[in-house]
């Protein structure tokens, strides 16, 4: 037998080694022949209102509420620290579409609008013109965006396709989208307050109530699902139905913004879903925070149940939109994305998402994004962000990344794991989108940690909460005076961060 | 021609109008007032100018449209009943008309709590008759009936305001929808 000689042990290592990068590279390559390639795949993103990543069984969480998201996530690239910049609709959908921090499109107001000099940044005009752009919204905040991005988007649908009951009106003048929805649906229209005029808006409000009297509310326990603020009722299946038939027609490089308004409040689920987790199982017990509602923790227990139940029923139905998918072949020609524009907190005593406190549960969403083909799930570890999505677009759409981007491009999508990255996410709700920002909370995370600021809700000035995710991932220990060199330089770097977006505004 | 005989002329009814102009517009504008802080918050002071165009637009309409109701009494009903005394009676029953209505808005104020019995058909039908007895009575009663002519001749000088800046809103709004 011939000896091995070093230089033929050199030639196999090399080759071996080759082979590796070679293997570890092809998933890269055939991304990037996907988004060169002159018959682009089309984009379809799924954007649930108000799911927070850690109330779904596919990121972990004990109840058994996603068994569909697990199946998508088995053919799908899973972010496993994706944040939302924003912990509302306003201002989370506005990154995610935009790519930009709240601080900077300024759409952090209850029905707020991206800054009119700004809004040629966004993900329609990023994926271009050579792709048929599609948006719908149940939710009408980010119908008031796609009327500022509307010279970029080729169809919106209304707010109301697919519902039972919709009274939205706004959406009828097409022409003028903007102030339509905004004089209307806001205005003359809105719920919850006495009509705004005494006529049309009352006959609006009578006649509403007439036909939710003769609505069957059949298989909902609780009442149809509805938007809480518009009048718009639907029935899931119908919805998921609409949009099965609206994905079948879509012409090829089309990109398909869907934001469904479940699971967010009022919690409805199906009767086949309805008290499916009155287990008595509660999570670990946390400390009531000062600025938060001081609801009971039997209230809680109620509203993390209903919660559940209704991501469920939604999970039911999108197992129903995957089977479609697979069995249409979609998924073989498209990036199909699953994310949320914020999460929902139940915890603290706190309900909701339009709150200061940004726990995880407010403000960790999914992120799943299943690329042309794609047979095994994949796992990323390291923080990623809303704002990365928009940049992410532009280059899987084989378009240039903006440079004025501030998010990076995702892992395995074009971008690297960056775990040492500062991320952040902002709420503002408070503050006037054409100044300074001065009653906030905002949150910033970077390797393991997460530093949470407080500005303008105590006397005593900034307050601080410093957590370390890794090793306290339910943030009970606040780690703020006790790691504090740690605590020091993120603070030095929240800080710089504040003043730097402040820096342009007078007052 | 006999058919316009029975209407009441401009001049009985621009007083009515303007009753009709005052509250409906007044309703709305502080509902306008209890929006605009929020407004002034994330909007520029062109898109709240222009939202104002439209909720005055709307206005403008919904006056029209209710005018139209003691114009078509004045219409269907002989000229004793209601015509000869038109001021004092589709004053009052702009006046009722319009406070039961603000009365019903008054109920919806949560999304949850729609007054279902108010809506009922006897419960507006008994609303309805007790409008049209105490406009009945306005114009049987000499004083009553001049002081709400008095005071309708009065706000019809807010016509002038209101009108144009009216009109001027329907140019701005009906290009941009139509």
């Amino acid at each position: 037998m011939s000896k091995f000689s070093r230089r033929e042990f050199l030639k196999l290592t090399s080759a071996l080694s080759g082979m590796f990068a070679l293997s570890g590279l092809i998933q890269n390559v055939s991304l990037l022949r996907t988004a060169q390639n002159p018959s682009r795949p089309n984009i379809l993103i799924f954007v649930f209102d108000a799911m927070s990543a850690l109330n779904l069984s596919v990121y972990g969480y004990e109840r058994n509420t996603t068994p569909n998201l697990e199946r998508f996530a088995e053919r799908a690239t899973v972010f496993n620290a994706h944040y939302s910049a924003g912990s509302f609709t306003v201002p989370g959908t506005a990154s995610l579409l935009t790519g930009l921090y709240p601080w900077t499109h300024r759409a952090i107001n209850d029905a707020g609008l991206v800054a009119r000099s700004l809004t040629d940044r966004n993900i329609f005009r990023l994926v271009g013109e050579q792709y048929n752009r599609l948006a719908f919204a149940q939710n009408l905040w980010p119908n008031y965006f796609f009327g500022q991005f509307q010279k970029d988007i080729d169809r919106i649908l209304p707010s109301g396709s697919f519902s039972q009951v919709d009274y939205t009106f706004g959406e009828k003048f097409n022409k003028d989208l903007l102030t339509t929805q905004r004089v209307f649906d806001d205005f003359f229209f809105s719920q919850g307050t006495p009509p705004k005029s005494l006529v049309f808006s009352l006959f609006e409000r009578i006649s509403l109530e007439r036909t939710l009297a003769h609505t069957s509310q059949g298989g909902y326990p609780n009442g149809l699902p509805q938007n809480h603020q518009y009048p718009l009722y639907f029935r899931l299946p119908n919805v998921m139905d609409g949009l099965m038939s609206v994905i079948g027609n879509l012409k090829p490089s089309s990109l398909a913004y869907f934001h469904l308004y479940p699971p967010h409040d009022p919690y409805n689920p199906s009767k086949q879903f309805y008290l499916k987790f009155d287990d008595g199982w509660n999570p670990v017990e946390k400390p009531i925070h000062p600025l938060g509602d001081h609801w009971s923790s039997k209230a809680m227990y109620r509203f993390r149940r209903a919660y559940d139940e209704y991501i469920a029923t939604l999970d039911n139905e999108f197992g129903r939109l995957l089977d479609f998918l697979q069995s249409s072949g979609v998924f073989d020609t498209s990036y199909v994305v699953v994310t949320s524009d914020h999460g929902e907190l139940l915890e603290r005593g706190e309900r909701g998402h339009v709150s200061p406190l940004l726990y995880e549960a407010g403000i960790r969403v999914p992120l799943m994004i299943s690329y042309p083909g794609q047979k095994s799930r994949q796992d990323v570890y390291s923080p990623t962000i809303s704002v990365d999505v928009a940049p992410t677009l532009a280059h899987l759409a084989g378009n240039a990344i903006p440079d004025w981007r501030e998010g990076e491009l995702l892992p395995v999508f074009g971008g690297q794991e960056l775990s040492d990255r500062s991320i952040f996410t902002l709420y503002a709700l408070k503050n006037p989108a054409f100044g300074k920002l001065i009653r906030i909370s905002v949150v910033m995370r970077k390797g393991n940690y997460k530093l949470m600021c407080y500005r303008g809700y105590y006397q005593e000035g900034d307050k601080f909460e410093l957590y370390d995710l890794q090793n306290d991932p339910e943030e009970l220990t606040d780690l703020y005076s006790s790691t504090f060199p740690v605590a020091q330089a993120m603070q030095d770097e929240l800080l710089a961060k504040l003043d730097a977006v402040n820096a342009p505004y007078k007052s | 021609m006999a058919i316009f005989n029975r209407l009441p002329s401009l001049r009985q009814i621009a007083p009515v109008y303007a009753i009709a102009v005052i509250i409906i517009y007044t309703w709305t504008a502080v509902w306008f007032l209890w929006n605009l802080p929020s407004w002034l918050f994330f909007m520029t002071a062109g898109e709240i100018a222009l939202v104002y165009a439209y909720i005055l637009a709307t206005n403008f309409l919904e006056s029209l449209l209710v005018v139209c109701g003691p114009i078509l009494l004045s219409f269907v009903l002989p000229s004793k009943w209601f015509r000869d005394s038109f001021v004092a009676r589709g004053s009052s029953l702009v006046i009722l008309g319009l406070g039961y209505a603000m009365f019903l808005a008054l109920q919806f104020q949560t999304r949850d709590a729609y007054p279902s019995i108010l809506l009922k058909v006897w419960s507006v039908a008994l609303a309805l008759g007790l409008i049209a007895l105490l406009v009945f009575v306005v114009g049987k009663i000499p004083f009553v009936r001049r002081a709400v002519e008095f005071i309708a001749e009065q706000v019809t000088v807010f016509l002038f305001i209101y009108v144009p800046i009216s009109i001027v809103s329907l140019f701005i709004v009906l290009p941009r929808v139509l």
